[in-house]
């Protein structure tokens, strides 16, 4: 079975429609990714996938399927249950999603008590403990007793992705993970994505519009513009067998060293 | 291929020091020694904090070395003051990474453009709209664009707008402080050749701050590379791929994602992250971090030695 199938989505906000028809289907082990420009609807596709559309937005016609069972249509409760612990999502910038006021170590104490009611603050704190150091945090005690503004662009990224991976999800969503951190630390927290599946299992849909990172960490790259599926296939197709016009002019934007020189 | 005659902008010994809490000093540029010539472009490349920001600053006079001076057209521009420095800035112009917090959202395009050529009396209030469209069409945006408000336009957009801005004065170097960076591939390679094509047809300078190698390679003429506040390479941007000997550029280099690259390898990237500028290491700044450390590195600041004309490297393996 499918872990992840998209069929024919559309998704809108009031009576516009951004993303049109769209197909995916993932199978266990897969890392797939969606490049595209800004506004071309990528973040919207797997923001519906976790449920997260912003005011109005709503997937109006086609189904998603998690397992085999429909995510359209779930209470807040089931929702709770599926958020972090099956399905967790990685943001651009995760110092953004951490309240700028409080600790990490709070934050995360909080996120690790809102899935196990039961378990004792000591406990979480371990836990979360753990967890940092296994994303090669050093020290992960002081992380939690830092700020978010203390930490680097790097570093803040692995604490999000450290709390994405608390519960060993299923399915990891990453929305630009890496564009706002410099091309080393880039290359270090790609490095640590591609290691989840072999640790963890874990699948991933990673956003993006740097084809470069999108190519060298997917099975699987589906090509996006105004909202519809562009072009898709395996890395092969799209960097060497396509022949659409949009998917050939984004490759050569990228910048490679010994590419074009314009001087 | 660098002509000292055409040498427009000397940096000599440039350091800033900012004072940090607790009596220390943070350290954000140390001995930076570096010449523009007219009509190239030098890359500034590095890691964020390592102080190449800061460095172009300078030049815009934004702010001020601790120590050292640069030197353009004879003088010394961190010394200029009062309305000796205002006429030098028609000279040095500067492009911010994100436009939409460089322009005043309630003032419209055509004001904006125009606000420097008032403000130095090039043109009169009555000549603004035909001046303002005349930069218009220079950076392929349509005419009609005059009437709209920075909010209006795509970040690719509003990049275009902040470069006729630059342009308007005529200035001799312009400095671009990450100025593609917050935009798409896409739109970024449309940058780059109109920045391109503006410099082959004006014969201006341009300074160019990026963290992607790649990128910069593509329309540079001149690399250095910055790592803590130290410039540990300088070559031709022709040179980069065969002759980059520094491990820090190498570092850099590899942790490019390429079209072209093996995708069966991992990717290489040092590991770790630059340490605090607040204490930077006695010795090599980058000798955590490099897999050629010996225990001379740990001890002695490898200073800047030529290996060629215009190739320059910091590091105790070539000296």
């Amino acid at each position: 079975m499918a872990l992840l199938e998209i069929k024919k989505a559309t998704i809108s906000y009031g009576d516009r429609e951004v993303v049109k028809d769209f197909n995916l289907t993932m199978e266990p082990g897969q890392i797939c990714s969606i490049v595209g420009e800004s506004g071309s609807g990528k973040t919207t596709v797997i923001r519906a996938v976790l449920g997260l559309l912003p005011g109005g937005g709503k997937v109006t016609k086609g189904d998603i399927l998690f397992e085999g069972k429909s995510l359209l249509g779930k209470s807040k409760e089931e929702w709770r249950k599926l958020r972090g612990t099956e399905i967790s999502m990685i943001f651009q910038d995760s110092g953004a999603m951490m309240n700028p006021t409080r600790k990490i170590g709070a934050s995360y104490i909080e996120y690790i008590r809102t899935h196990e009611k039961d378990i004792s603050k000591k406990d979480a704190w371990d836990k979360a403990v753990r967890m940092l150091e296994r994303m090669r945090l050093p020290s992960g005690d002081n992380i939690m007793r830092s700020y978010p503004f203390q930490l680097s662009g790097g570093m803040r990224q692995r604490v999000g992705i450290a709390m994405g991976m608390t519960y060993e999800p299923k399915l990891l969503l990453a929305d630009e993970p890496t564009s706002a951190l410099d091309v080393t630390t880039q290359a270090q927290i790609i490095r640590q994505f591609m290691e989840l599946r072999d640790d963890f299992g874990t699948n991933i849909i990673v956003v993006t519009h740097n084809l470069g990172v999108a190519a060298y960490m997917s099975d699987y790259l589906i090509v996006m513009k105004d909202g519809v599926i562009e072009d898709e296939g395996d890395r092969d197709h799209i960097l060497h067998g396509s022949q659409n016009d949009y998917t050939r002019m984004l490759l050569d934007a990228v910048p490679s060293l010994g590419g074009v020189r314009y001087v | 291929m660098f002509d000292e005659k055409d040498m427009i902008l000397e940096a000599r010994h440039v350091t800033r020091r900012f004072p940090a809490s607790g009596g220390r000093t943070l350290l954000a540029c140390n001995d930076v020694n570096l010449k523009m010539y007219r009509g190239k472009t030098l890359g500034l490349v590095g890691e964020s904090g390592c102080g190449k920001s800061t460095f172009m600053r300078f030049l815009v006079s934004l702010d001020r070395p601790s120590e050292g001076e640069i030197i353009y057209r004879g003088k010394d521009i961190t010394k200029l003051k009062g309305e000796e420095l205002r006429q030098n800035r028609q000279n040095i112009q500067m492009v911010f990474q994100d436009p939409s917090g460089s322009f005043n959202p309630k003032m419209k395009i055509r004001d904006i453009i125009c606000e420097p050529l008032l403000n130095f009396g090039r043109i009169k209030a009555s000549e603004k709209d035909k001046v303002a469209k005349e930069f218009l069409t220079m950076v392929d945006l349509p005419e009609d664009f005059a009437d709209r408000y920075p909010h209006n336009m795509s970040g690719g957009q509003r990049q275009r707008v902040a470069i006729a801005r630059a342009i308007a004065l005529e200035p001799e170097i312009i400095v671009m402080d990450e100025a593609t960076c917050a935009l798409d591939v896409s739109v970024q390679k449309t940058i780059i050749e109109l920045i391109v094509g503006l410099q082959k047809k004006k014969n201006i300078t341009i300074g160019f701050i990026a963290h992607d190698l790649g990128l910069i390679q593509s329309f540079a003429h001149q690399i250095a590379v910055m790592y803590l506040g130290n410039i540990v390479e300088v070559l031709p941007a022709e040179d980069l791929e065969k002759k980059a000997r520094h491990p820090y550029t190498k570092a850099l280099m590899g942790a490019i994602f390429d079209l072209n690259m093996d995708f069966s390898k991992k990717i290489e990237s040092i590991e770790s992250e630059a340490p605090s500028p607040l204490d930077v290491p006695p010795g090599c700044p980058f000798q955590d971090r490099c897999e050629h450390c010996s225990p001379r590195c740990k001890e002695d600041h490898p200073m800047l030695v030529d290996l060629e004309e215009g190739h320059q490297v910091a590091c105790h393996m070539y000296q």
